[in-house]
C-alpha cells in the first residue's frame, strides 16, 4: 500500500509538472501562430511567384502563335487594296519578284520539302546504322569516341555547317554538276543530311537501348545471329523512338535557315526540276528578304511565309505528340 | 550467300555508317581550322571587326624629341589586305605619351569644309594614316611622309586616321554580352517553372499544358523566334532592333531547355529527402530552399552551360532581332552583331571564307570547352 501512496504522489507530481510545461507551451504557441500565419502568407506568395513563371511559356506560344498568324493571315482579308494579296495566288504562284508584285510560295514549298525529304532518305539509314553501331555493337574504348562525336555534331552550330558546305560541298558540285552552279538542292541536301544526323543517332540510340534485354536473349536462344537479332528483334521493338527522332530530324530539317541559307542557291522562281537545281527553301525567303524589305505588303507576306512554315512544323509536332503517346500507352 | 558472308556484309556497312558520322565531324572540324587558323594572330584577337575613319584635329609641337616628330608620334610602314591585294600603309608605331587625345572633326554638310566637335577621339599605336591637312600620305616612301609633317607650319594639323579592323573583339563582346543578359532574365523563370512543375504541381491539365507548351517551344525554328521578336520586341514594344531584343528572343528559345534539365535534376533528388525535410518540421519553402535546390546545383549549372551552347550557336533568331553589324557594347538598346552573326555576313556579304573560319575556330572552341565541362559535371552527378 505504502509503495502505492508513493507511486500516488509521484504522478501527481509529474502531472504538476505537466500542467506547467503546457502553460509554457501556449506561451510559444501563440508566438508560433503568429509567425506560421506570416510563414503561411510567405508560402503561397512563392507558390504563386512559381506559377507565374511556369506560365511564362504558355503565354510565349500563345503569343507566338498569335503574332505570326495575325500578321501572316492580314494581307489576305485586308481591306486597303494595296496591302492585300490572293491567297491562292500566294499559295500556288511559282516566282517571287516583290518588284514586280509577285509573291508566289509554290516552289518553296516543294523546295522545303523535297531538301528535307532527301535528307531523311539519305541522312536516316546512316544515323540508325550509327545509333545500332553504339548501341550494340562497338567496343567500348571505340564508343568512347563515336558517342562524344555525335554530341559534338549536334553542338556545331549551323553557320559553320553553313561555311562547310560552302567551301567543300559546293565546290564539288560544281564540277560535277551539268549545270556547272554549285549552289543547289543536292548542295542542300548534304549539309541537312549532315545536320539531322546527330537528332536521329541519340534519339534512336536510347530507343534501342530501352528495347528489353530479354528480347535479345530470346532470340539469341532461337539460334539468331546478332545481326539478325538487330534487324529483325530490336530495331522493330524500337520502332516508335527510332520513328520519333525521324519526325525530330524532319522538324530540324525544314526549319534550319542559315546553313540552307548559304548553300541553296536561292532562286527567286522556277520549280525545281533536278538535283542540281538551286531551290529557295520557306525558311531562306523568310531569312533573306526580312532583311531589307519595307513594311508594309512585302514584309507581311515573309509572316505568311512564317505562317506556312508553322503549320508544317505544327503538322510534326502533333504527329510526334501521337508517337510518344502511342509509345508511352505501350509501356 | 551463307548467313556468317551476309553478317560480315552487314558488320561492315554499319561500321562504315559510324565512320562516316565521325569521319564528317572531323572534316568539318579540319576545313574550318586549316581555313581559318592562318588569320588569327594577335591584330586579331585584339582589334574589331570593322575598320573605322575618323577626321581628327591635333596640335603641333615646336619640333620633335627623341626620334618623335612634330606630332608627338613615330611612324612606319605596315602591310594590310586591301579587298585581294596587299598594300603598304603608312601607320603609327609609336606615341610618346602611349596615346593621344585629338579632336574630333566633322564635315559641315553645306560646304563640305571640316569642323571641330567637341568630342575627342583616341588615336593609339597601329593606326594608319590616310591624309595629313588634305595630302595623301597612305602609299607615299617613308621620307616623302616625314617631309610632309616636317613642312607642317600651322599650330593644328587635320590628319585623316584609320583604326584598323578585321577582330574578334567587339563580336566578342557582344557575344558576352547577350549571354549574360539572356541568362540573367531567362534561368530564373526556367529555373522557377521547374521547381513549380517538380514540386508543386499536382498531375492534371494544367501540367500537361505546360508541358505541352514548353515541347512546342522546342519545336519551334528559329527562325520563326526571329519573326515573333521582330514583331513583338523589336516593334510593338519598341526596343528597335537591339542587344535587349535579342536577349529577349533567345530567352523563350531558351525557356524549354533550363526547364527540362532542371526538371531532371531535380527528379534526381531523393524524395526521403524531402520527407525527412518535412518530417523535422520545414517548411516546403524551406524544404525547396535549403534541401532540394542544393542537391540540383549540378544539373542546373549543366542547364546554364548548355543554354550558353545554344546562344553562342544562334544566328537566324538574331538576324533581325539583335541586328548584323559589327559594333563595340555601348548599350542594351543598342544593335550589335554575335561572332556567329558576323561569321555568317563575312561569309555572304564579302565572300571571306576564311575570315568566317578564323570566328569559326573561336566558336568551335568555346563549345568543345562546353561539351566537356557539361560531361564533367554530369559525370560528378552521376558518381554521388
Amino acid at each position: 500500500m505504502k509503495l502505492n501512496g508513493d507511486c500516488i504522489i509521484k504522478i501527481e507530481e509529474t502531472e504538476n509538472r505537466f500542467e506547467a510545461s503546457e502553460e509554457q507551451v501556449s506561451d510559444t504557441e501563440r508566438v508560433n501562430m503568429r509567425s506560421n500565419k506570416k510563414r503561411e502568407i510567405i508560402e503561397r506568395c512563392v507558390e504563386k511567384i512559381f506559377l507565374i513563371n511556369a506560365c511564362v511559356a504558355i503565354f510565349c506560344v500563345i503569343a507566338i502563335t498569335f503574332y505570326i498568324f495575325y500578321k501572316g493571315l492580314d494581307p489576305f482579308y485586308t481591306s486597303q487594296s494595296e496591302n492585300s494579296y490572293s491567297i491562292i495566288k500566294f499559295l500556288t504562284g511559282i516566282r517571287w519578284n516583290p518588284a514586280g508584285h509577285e509573291f508566289g510560295i509554290f516552289h518553296m514549298i516543294i523546295g522545303s520539302i523535297l531538301s528535307t525529304a532527301g535528307a531523311i532518305i539519305i541522312g536516316v539509314p546512316i544515323g540508325l546504322l550509327t545509333a545500332v553501331f553504339i548501341a550494340e555493337i562497338a567496343p567500348k574504348p571505340i564508343k568512347k569516341i563515336v558517342t562524344p562525336a555525335v554530341e559534338l555534331l549536334a553542338g556545331i552550330p549551323s553557320v559553320l555547317y553553313g561555311m562547310f558546305g560552302l567551301g567543300v560541298i559546293v565546290p564539288i558540285i560544281r564540277q560535277i554538276s551539268p549545270l556547272q552552279a554549285g549552289q543547289s538542292m543536292l548542295a542542300a541536301v548534304s549539309v541537312l543530311m549532315i545536320m539531322i544526323l546527330p537528332t536521329v543517332v541519340a534519339i534512336s540510340e536510347n530507343a534501342i537501348k530501352s528495347v528489353p534485354h530479354s528480347y535479345k536473349e530470346g532470340a539469341y536462344a532461337l539460334g539468331a545471329s546478332k545481326i539478325q537479332t538487330i534487324f529483325k528483334v530490336i530495331i522493330p521493338a524500337a520502332k516508335s523512338g527510332i520513328i520519333a527522332g525521324i519526325v525530330l530530324g524532319i522538324g530540324r530539317a525544314i526549319g534550319e535557315t542559315m546553313a540552307v541559307m548559304m548553300v541553296a542557291g536561292n532562286v527567286v522562281g522556277g520549280l525545281p526540276d533536278s538535283l542540281w537545281s538551286p531551290v529557295r527553301p520557306l525558311t531562306v525567303n523568310i531569312a533573306i528578304d526580312m532583311m531589307y524589305a519595307p513594311k508594309g505588303l512585302h514584309k507581311n507576306l515573309l509572316f505568311s511565309t512564317g505562317v506556312v512554315l508553322f503549320v508544317f512544323i505544327l503538322i510534326i509536332n502533333l504527329v510526334l505528340n501521337r508517337i510518344t503517346s502511342k509509345a508511352g500507352e505501350k509501356q | 550467300m551463307s548467313r556468317k558472308m551476309k553478317d560480315k556484309i552487314v558488320y561492315g556497312i554499319i561500321g562504315l555508317a559510324a565512320l562516316f558520322t565521325v569521319g564528317i565531324l572531323l572534316y568539318i572540324i579540319g576545313f574550318i581550322v586549316s581555313n581559318g587558323w592562318k588569320m588569327i594572330d594577335w591584330n586579331f584577337l585584339t582589334r574589331q571587326w570593322d575598320t573605322e575613319t575618323r577626321y581628327v584635329q591635333l596640335p603641333v609641337l615646336n619640333e620633335g624629341t627623341d626620334g618623335f616628330n612634330k606630332l608627338g608620334f613615330k611612324i612606319g610602314k605596315t602591310i594590310y589586305q586591301k579587298d585581294t591585294d596587299k598594300v603598304e600603309t603608312t601607320c603609327i608605331t609609336d606615341i610618346r605619351n602611349k596615346k593621344i587625345k585629338a579632336t574630333l572633326m566633322t564635315e559641315n554638310r553645306k560646304t563640305y569644309e571640316l569642323v571641330p566637335t567637341d568630342r575627342k577621339y583616341t588615336i593609339k599605336k597601329g593606326f594608319y594614316i590616310k591624309k595629313i591637312d588634305g595630302v595623301y600620305v597612305h602609299e607615299l616612301p617613308l621620307e616623302e611622309v616625314e617631309q610632309v609633317i616636317n613642312a607642317i607650319e600651322t599650330d593644328k594639323v587635320t590628319l585623316t586616321v584609320v583604326r584598323p579592323g578585321g577582330g574578334i573583339v567587339d563580336t566578342l563582346t557582344t557575344t558576352l554580352v547577350i549571354i549574360g543578359l539572356t541568362l540573367i532574365i531567362a534561368s530564373p523563370i526556367g529555373i522557377l517553372s521547374a521547381i513549380y512543375l517538380t514540386e508543386y504541381a499536382k498531375k492534371g491539365v494544367f501540367v500537361r499544358i505546360i508541358r505541352f507548351a514548353t515541347e512546342s517551344l522546342s519545336g519551334i525554328p528559329s527562325i520563326i523566334y526571329g519573326l515573333f521578336g521582330f514583331i513583338f520586341f523589336v516593334e510593338l514594344l519598341k526596343f528597335k532592333t537591339s542587344i535587349l531584343s535579342g536577349s529577349l528572343t533567345l530567352t523563350i528559345i531558351l525557356l524549354p531547355i533550363i526547364i527540362r534539365q532542371t526538371e531532371e535534376s531535380l527528379k534526381t533528388v531523393p524524395q526521403s529527402y524531402r520527407e525527412g525535410s518535412f518530417g523535422l518540421g520545414a517548411t516546403k519553402l524551406q524544404t525547396i530552399r535549403k534541401i532540394i535546390l542544393p542537391s540540383a546545383i549540378p544539373g542546373i549549372i549543366v542547364a546554364v552551360i548548355l543554354s550558353i551552347g545554344r546562344i553562342i550557336g544562334e544566328s537566324a533568331a538574331l538576324l533581325f532581332t539583335a541586328g548584323t553589324t559589327a559594333h563595340l557594347f555601348t548599350g542594351f538598346l543598342n544593335s550589335g552583331a554575335t561572332m556567329t552573326v558576323n561569321a555568317y555576313m563575312i561569309t555572304r556579304e564579302m565572300n571571306n571564307l576564311e575570315g568566317a573560319c578564323a570566328f569559326g575556330i573561336i566558336i568551335l572552341v568555346v563549345i568543345l570547352m562546353l561539351n566537356i565541362l557539361s560531361k564533367l559535371i554530369s559525370k560528378k552527378l552521376r558518381k554521388q
